[in-house]
């Protein structure tokens, strides 16, 4: 389905570091993303995975090392690396069409092609008919709805998401998982998705990337491997799936074994 | 109780209780507890209303006293709120103009407004220029506080994502921070206008021979106490007046704030 041979990353991180007050926050991260790629930043709470987030969208510079977005050091956030945020972080004083075609308010475009934009975006996360409503109007789904939609109307090269949906119900954030997956189908949109929640990371993601939870320790790598149409539930119930979520499961405890205290 | 019900209980009550204060001041003058120097009845204060609405207070028409208040009021509120908005969306923003603004702002702040009049009757005279300066004054640090408070209650995430999605700073200044800041604002602009119209009758108090308080002044001066409910009632009811129409308009404008 994706296309793993292309040799030329979208992104790439040389021993990128990020200390906040001198503490360091994310130590020596080396990876490289390729285009089309669903890649899941996991990890327990404090591992510094939002903040390499908000590095690669330009809210934060590093403080050692490189990142570079296609070939060159990433100097400050932009539409081409769009966030969805935890929170939403909509514009409550905008309708949901206001909402989703913000970045082509910005770029000045005509009342008419922004009206084209937010029914189409509206259509394709399943908000048809919301287009006026606005945000206090809607269910925190479909809220993250808007906000996925807000960035898809930007033509992200990669679509940035910040535990998108770790505060919506359970049954909510599955079906959004698996419309999360025909999208990033539909489009082909680089995905770097963070979460602290194994299973989300496997069903998500082609690649997931565990972050060390204490310096010193290493970076971890999987590859996920679940049948096509990576949407089916039923993949949730794959021997591939269960046997990766203990893998990585093992491995986590293993790295909070270590911690003094627990 | 179903919110029919206690709404309708809401707004009798709410009209019921004016109307008891208007009962017991109409016995209480009617059975003359107290001279209609110290307190005329309800009736001829209408009386006396009327008799102003016909012939004028002291040579000038009735309007021309409204209009007189009204005015000064309305030029002396608009400049500061455009001001107030405008200096607190900067101040809340960029550090450096607060720095600007900071200490001359809290100094002047704590200062009583009616303290300032005699200075600035002193520069510029007893005209109409002390009367707006006097509101203008404090109108405007009120505005600019709710203003600059606003901008501070601004959710960090509403500007991350806008700069993400490709707005300029002027953009994010415009659609996120000003809009964000908006709730506040409207605020700003109602406990503008109760303390503006406070600061206008002490103004009129001053001197001049037009406006509401000046009425106020003029008839006290002469024990006419009717005249002198004349000229409070209208005030209060300008009062109200301006804050219903800003919570209209407020409700319509920010129809978001205080929804989850």
């Amino acid at each position: 389905m994706h296309r793993y041979g292309s040799p030329v990353p979208i992104l790439t991180a040389n021993r990128l570091c990020f200390r906040y007050q001198d503490q360091p926050v994310l130590s020596d991260a080396s990876f490289s993303l390729e285009a089309g790629e669903f890649v899941c930043l996991l990890g327990p709470s404090g591992c510094g995975k939002t903040t390499l987030l908000n590095l690669i969208a330009g809210f934060l510079m590093p403080s050692d090392g490189e990142l570079a977005f296609e070939g060159r050091p990433i100097t400050g956030p932009g539409p081409d690396r769009a966030v969805v945020f935890q929170s939403g972080a909509l514009f409550d004083w905008m309708t949901v069409e206001e909402n989703i075609a913000f970045n082509l308010t910005c770029r000045k475009r005509p009342l008419a092609e922004r009206r084209e934009m937010g029914t189409r975006m509206a259509r394709l996360v399943g908000l048809q008919g919301f287009e006026r409503h606005y945000p206090y109007q809607l269910s925190g789904g479909m809220k993250q709805r808007v906000g996925v939609a807000r960035v898809l109307a930007a033509g992200p090269r990669i679509m940035l998401m910040d535990e998108p949906f770790a505060a919506v119900d359970v049954q909510t954030r599955e079906t959004l998982q698996e419309e999360l997956l025909r999208i990033h189908a539909a489009t082909g949109c680089t995905i770097v998705f963070v979460t602290h929640s194994i299973e989300e990371a496997v069903f998500l993601a082609d690649r997931i990337l565990v972050l060390p939870s204490q310096k010193g320790t290493d970076w971890k790598e999987h590859r996920v491997d679940l049948p096509a149409p990576r949407w089916a539930a039923e993949n949730r119930l794959h021997p591939s799936f269960v046997a990766m979520r203990e893998t990585i499961y093992r491995e986590l405890r293993k790295g909070l074994a270590d911690v003094p205290g627990h | 109780m179903s919110p029919g019900t206690e709404r309708r209980l809401y707004w009798t009550i709410a009209i019921a209780s004016p109307l008891a204060i208007l009962a017991l001041w109409y016995v209480g003058t009617a059975h003359g507890f107290a001279t209609p120097v110290i307190l005329p009845s309800p009736g001829t204060v209408i009386g006396a209303f009327v008799d102003i609405l016909r012939n004028g207070y002291s040579g000038g028409s009735f309007l021309s006293h409204l209009w007189a208040s009204v005015q000064r009021i309305l030029v002396a509120y608009s400049v500061a709120v455009v001001l107030g908005i405008v200096l607190g969306l900067l101040r809340g923003r960029y550090r450096l103009v607060d720095a600007v603004f900071l200490v001359p702002a809290e100094v002047l702040r704590p200062i009583p407004p009616l303290g300032i009049i005699p200075l600035l009757i002193l520069w510029f005279g007893i005209g109409e220029l002390s009367k707006m300066l006097v509101i203008f004054l404090s109108v405007f640090l009120i505005v600019m506080l709710n203003t600059q408070a606003g901008v501070r209650s601004v959710r960090p995430d509403s500007i991350r994502a806008a700069l993400s999605l490709g707005a300029s700073p002027f953009q994010v200044f415009r659609y996120v921070i000003f809009p964000s800041a908006l709730p506040h604002i409207m605020t700003g602009l109602r406990i503008g206008i109760g303390t503006g119209l406070t600061i206008l009758v002490a103004a009129e108090l001053l001197g001049g021979d037009r406006g509401l308080g000046f009425i106020i002044l003029d008839a006290s001066n002469f024990f006419r106490t009717k005249d002198v409910f004349v000229g409070i009632v209208l005030i209060g009811l300008l009062g109200l007046a301006c804050d219903r129409g800003l919570q209209w308009i407020s409700r319509r404008l920010v129809h978001w704030d205080g929804k989850p």
